[in-house]
């Protein structure tokens, strides 16, 4: 086949075939930061508390993103801060999935007035900012911690999980098959089992890869205000917290936790993307 | 970053105290002679801060951001407290002390009037000095004025304080009492203070501006109005005095954006004394904070100098006791519990603790503290000491630990001037009961002399040292930055006051 043909006739079939660049590229970088995250469970260039290093020095080939104001690695803290950052989002994503999903379902099958109750309910929550709502969950507990980043994270985006998982529901219980499933004597829980799941999941799960990187986003906005994961957990959104004083004079410090969070966040969304792609072909030649 | 603040209860968040005084408005007086050619008499100052009161009442819980803007400014009180650290006269012309030290006469400055128009009279020191010691009152300089018996008003120049124990550092309590007019209403929102200005506008979340009382009784002030700038962030506070929005600011936050100004000579950088301290506060009444060794092996375990260095580069004081240089009980202690994890891990054995133990410092979600908390977590693990941080916001602070005690360390930043007292009040958040201490601190209360209150805190501060009651880490700088057209701004961060008749702005 010469070129010109193939160039052609690419559109419709070749990239069909072909792994969509979104869903690889950021495959890539979302492995990147999964095969990092597991290597420091092993192995970190230096110990977590090791402060050997100078202040705030300038990245080098002892210390590749330099060190902070205490002269521990910044690299170290970097490699688990994607541990960090893949944890609470996959935490809170499974959280938000979890509530999410089945509240969505019962608003689905619900009467009609449950079901305008539950929507507004869905919908004030939306309108509430997540970050103020995470924020509303820690101040109520003992203190903030891993877990209450996940919790309140979570609980944020179940909303959203929850008015689409309602939505897709809905479109699903009008189909004529449904209906027919009924007359059978099928229930409403093997009617969300066999039928209303199984159809409405991949467009979840394309949902829940772009909750993830809110989710991680939000985790460096709760760290950042010193009301994530405590020391010394090193969080993205700490270390670009301690690095803003001094961003004049060592701006590595507030650059590199910045590169890393945003190739999580482009990569988790690149990924979505292309899990859409994937997922509904008629929608590629439109993008 | 924030701090625990003795007579405003918790600042905002990131707050630190500002001040400063006299003495350097004095000194850079002679300066502004010399240019005063220069001098605009009408200027109009701007100075950027990070405190913005809550109301403007000082004894409404108005958070620090009330003094730096009012003390000496909009009110005055019956004394001041300089920049240098002394108590001087303000609206007491003169003060008799009966032999007992029981009975206070002043007599007031004459000629004084209210912005209101109302003159000033002895019944609204009376006023005054009650609504600080009122049961609703929210200042904790309450305390502090315990032992006012009665207030008696013989003329309308004279006003004469009975005690029912002698309390020498009165007139420096009073420094905190702000005279207002009895007649005011509405106080939270409004003013009826003495000082040389006068509030013109508030505007919450922004800005609060206040401008030259014509019928001053003293000197006028160098300037026509001062407007206070409210930032959220020290960065922003920056950017806004690079820009030249505001043309001074009142403390800068951390050394790191300190180059910005150092090397340009548009800016003017002076570093003064703050009276702000860093420390580990221990639940003394916990085990094992209870046992003094444990308290001393930790003491021991923490290189202070390396935290002060991280925190602040090449700025600030170390301290080995609670009682800053500008206090008039200083005492060099930094030689006692000096870092030795060598003997820090044998005090640890002795105590019963060769295999260290754990605890949890509760820790101000704001800078320093997360940072010290980290510092200090690898460093107790050298001695085999296991550290939790779990970081609360201020106001949780507040709750769980000032009013509840419901800790075992936390890390905090105190702000004020002459507060060695808190060691003396086995109820104070931290629990400390040395009852030569308290005794200590209850007899240099009722010192006939000046040298002899300070001999007596002197000596509770030496025990206060040798029983490593707190962890006592460092002396925040006080650094302030102006435009170099500025200049007769205190440099001290004594108790917040931001003294700004002086300032003055050439063209």
């Amino acid at each position: 086949m010469s070129g010109h043909d193939a160039m052609v006739s690419g559109n419709g079939r070749a990239r069909k075939a072909a792994l969509p660049w979104p869903l690889a590229v950021g495959g890539l970088l979302v492995g990147l930061h999964i095969v990092v995250a597991l290597l420091t469970l092993v192995w970190t260039p230096y110990g977590v508390g090791d402060m050997a290093g100078g202040r705030l020095e300038a990245p080098s080939l002892a210390h590749w993103a330099g060190t902070d104001r205490l002269g521990r690695d910044l690299m170290t803290q970097i490699m688990i801060g994607s541990r960090i950052a893949l944890l609470v989002g996959c935490g809170a994503v499974a959280l938000g999935a979890l509530i999410g999903v089945t509240i969505g379902i019962l608003a689905a099958f619900a009467t009609r007035t449950l079901d305008d109750v539950l929507a507004a309910a869905l919908d004030i929550l939306i309108a509430f900012p997540t970050l103020l709502l995470a924020m509303l969950i820690v101040a109520s507990s003992d203190g903030a911690s891993l877990g209450t980043a996940i919790l309140a994270i979570g609980i944020a985006g179940s909303a959203i999980v929850a008015r689409l998982t309602r939505i897709l529901a809905k479109r699903v219980l009008a189909m004529d098959y449904i209906t027919a499933a009924r007359v059978a004597g099928t229930g409403w829980p093997g009617i969300a089992r066999i039928h209303v799941l199984p159809n409405i999941w991949p467009t979840l799960i394309v949902n829940f890869a772009l909750q993830f990187g809110l989710a991680v986003i939000a985790e460096a906005s709760l760290s950042y205000l010193g009301l994530g994961a405590p020391p010394p957990n090193a969080s993205w959104g700490r270390l670009l917290q301690e690095a803003q004083a001094s961003v004049y004079t060592a701006p590595f410090g507030a650059i590199a936790p910045g590169i890393a969070l945003v190739s999580l966040v482009i990569g988790l969304n690149l990924f979505a993307d292309g899990l859409r792609d994937a997922a509904d072909p008629t929608r590629r030649r439109s993008r | 970053m924030s701090g625990f603040n003795t007579h405003g209860r918790m600042k905002g968040s990131r707050g630190r105290a500002l001040s400063a005084t006299f003495a350097a408005v004095l000194a850079a007086g002679a300066f502004g002679q010399a240019l005063a050619a220069d001098i605009d008499p009408d200027a109009t100052i701007n100075v950027g801060s990070l405190y913005e009161p809550q109301n403007l009442d000082n004894t409404a819980g108005a958070g620090q951001g009330i003094n730096e803007a009012f003390n000496g400014n909009v009110y005055e009180s019956l004394f001041r407290l300089t920049d240098a650290g002394t108590v001087e006269p303000v609206l007491a012309k003169d003060t008799a002390v009966s032999e007992d030290g029981l009975t206070y006469t002043f007599t007031l400055q004459p000629g004084v009037t209210f912005h209101s128009g109302a003159p000033l009279t002895a019944a609204d020191v009376k006023f005054s000095i009650e609504r600080v010691t009122a049961e609703a009152s929210k200042s904790s300089r309450k305390n502090s004025l315990a032992s006012v018996a009665g207030i008696e008003t013989p003329d309308d120049a004279t006003v004469v304080v009975k005690l029912s124990s002698r309390s020498i550092s009165l007139p420096y309590n009073l420094t905190y009492v702000w005279i207002v007019n009895d007649e005011a209403t509405d106080l939270q929102s409004k003013e009826d203070g003495t000082g040389p200005y006068a509030l013109q506008e508030w505007r919450r979340g922004s800005s609060l501006a206040i401008a030259r009382f014509d019928g001053y009784w003293g000197e006028k002030p160098k300037n026509g109005e001062v407007v206070f700038q409210y930032f959220t962030e020290a960065t922003a506070l920056n950017n806004a005095l690079l820009t030249g929005s505001v043309d001074v600011i009142t403390s800068v936050q951390s050394p790191d954006s300190l180059a910005q100004f150092k090397d340009n000579p548009e800016f003017t950088v002076s570093e003064g004394q703050s009276t702000t301290k860093l420390l580990l506060a221990y639940n003394d009444r916990v085990t094992p904070f209870d046992n003094v060794t444990v308290r001393k092996a930790l003491a021991r375990a923490i290189d202070d100098e390396k935290l002060l260095k991280a925190v602040w580069g090449d700025y600030g004081t170390l301290i080995g006791s609670f009682v800053p240089p500008t206090d008039p009980w200083y005492v060099d202690l930094t030689k006692v519990d000096a870092y030795d994890p060598e003997s820090a891990k044998q005090l640890l054995a002795e105590a019963g603790y060769p295999d260290g133990f754990t605890f949890t410092i509760d820790t101000p979600n704001y800078d320093p503290h997360p940072i010290a908390a980290q510092f200090i977590q690898s460093e107790l693990a050298k001695i085999g000491v296991k550290v939790e941080i779990n970081v609360i916001t201020a106001n949780e602070w507040y709750t769980k630990i000032y009013k509840a005690h419901d800790f075992q360390a936390t890390l905090q930043e105190h702000v004020n001037h002459r507060d060695i007292v808190f060691y003396g009040n086995p109820d104070f958040y931290w629990g400390y009961n040395n009852p030569k201490v308290v005794e200590l601190i209850k007899q240099a209360e009722a010192s006939a002399s000046e040298a002899e209150q300070a001999g007596k805190l002197k000596e509770a501060n030496t025990i206060i040292a040798e029983d490593a009651a707190s962890n006592w880490f460092y002396l925040y700088p006080q650094i302030v930055v102006s435009k170099n057209t500025i200049a007769g701004y205190p440099v001290n961060g004594l108790n917040s006051q931001f003294f700004a008749a002086g300032i003055t702005k050439s063209e």
